[in-house]
């Protein structure tokens, strides 16, 4: 079974509150559709499959809020060792929702491997909270849980997406991390500028 | 010029405010990594690569940590993307310590040359970063001026280190 991916957004911005909420690629491009809020975070172009480990970082410096990354199959491909860094860390305020889509949708729909088990993967590379969520319902149930437990949880999210895709928003790199600093209350670094431009094309 | 000392080098550290360390160790830097897990008051995380290592760092300076990277030549090679991405495009202000494999063996006039040698100030000045070499012990005050350039421009700056740390 699966789940369409906009439904899954909708049902995790229902029950959010004051977690962060990292996204990359194609969610992206869906999670402004369902949710405006100063701790949403847009990782895309900020390096490939790198959206847990900037996420690992910012829950292992915040300990006391949760931190919500929605990645898909591909980007974790691209830096599969990083579930053995959180494994070894294991910050339990960090929550990684998988987003299973079997493709590389982003870039034109390029098959991925079709054999991965990106469960079995997270368990051996030491991570415990791991499972698999099939369907929407059992999502909206679980969700009060996955918020509320003590992770890090690992969890392997089946997707489609049958809706058409936004396109690509390029704003500001270094206005999105001072957004987010701001929102976090960090004090940003004396005679910083952080005036660095956005990114071309995709 | 035969490396600078892992302990004096922990105390710059110290002394600068860093609160973490993202590295990933070699050869050159293995007392300095060894020094760095004996200091409590400075948290060491091992990635298991560069780019990882990167996005790591940025996410800890985001949450309001002052992070160090230490990685090899060849780690920055690697880490090109991630350097990018989280580093100069969204001007988070990383310092990072990187290792000159090559170096020594090149200076010595030993062949082959290492092919990680001669690329490492090429492309760290390709990609427009200010960069400091670090030798010696005499050489420790490059990491507090990078790491003010680096804060003052919120750019990544670097400290490129020829030799392995003494104990």
């Amino acid at each position: 079974m699966t789940t369409e991916r906009l439904d899954m957004l909708r049902a995790l911005a229902a029950r959010r509150t004051d977690e962060v909420v990292i996204t990359t690629m194609t969610a992206t491009l869906q999670w402004p559709l369902v949710s405006s809020h100063p701790l949403d975070f847009d990782f895309l172009a900020f390096g490939m499959g790198h959206a847990s480990d900037f996420g690992l970082g910012l829950a292992l410096a915040r300990p006391e809020r949760k931190v919500i990354v929605l990645k898909g199959d591909g980007g974790l491909l691209m830096s599969l060792g990083s579930l053995v860094t959180m494994g070894q860390y294991a910050p339990s305020n960090l929550l990684v929702l998988l987003l299973e889509n079997r493709s590389y949708e982003m870039t034109g729909g390029q098959p991925l491997a079709p054999k991965a088990d990106f469960v079995a993967l997270a368990l051996g590379a030491g991570l415990e909270k791991v499972e698999r969520i099939d369907d929407l319902a059992r999502f909206e149930a679980e969700l009060p849980r996955l918020l509320t437990e003590p992770g890090p949880h690992f969890v392997v999210v089946p997707v489609t997406n049958s809706e058409p895709l936004p396109p690509v928003a390029h704003t500001d790199h270094s206005e999105r991390v001072t957004n987010l600093r701001a929102a976090l209350g960090v004090t940003p670094p004396e005679g910083g500028s952080n005036t660095g431009g956005g990114e071309g094309g995709f | 010029m035969n490396g600078a000392s892992a302990a004096r080098t922990v105390a710059v550290i110290e002394d600068l405010g860093f609160t973490d360390v993202v590295s990933i160790p070699d050869g050159e830097s293995r007392h300095l990594h060894r020094a760095l897990i004996d200091t409590p008051e400075i948290e060491v995380y091992s990635p298991t690569r560069e780019g990882e290592g990167i996005a790591l760092a940025a996410g800890l300076w985001v949450g309001g940590r002052k992070p160090l990277v230490i990685l090899q030549n060849t780690g920055l090679m690697e880490a090109g993307d991630a350097l990018r991405g989280c580093g100069i495009g969204p001007s988070i202000p990383l310092l990072l310590l990187v290792g000159w494999r090559g170096y020594p063996g090149a200076m010595a006039g030993a062949l082959p040359v290492d092919s990680a040698y001669p690329y490492t100030e090429p492309l760290i000045r390709a990609w427009e970063l200010p960069h400091r070499r670090l030798m010696s012990d005499e050489d420790l005050g490059v990491i507090g001026e990078m790491a003010a350039v680096a804060e003052g421009t919120s750019k990544p700056a670097v400290v490129v280190y020829g030799y392995g740390f003494t104990p």
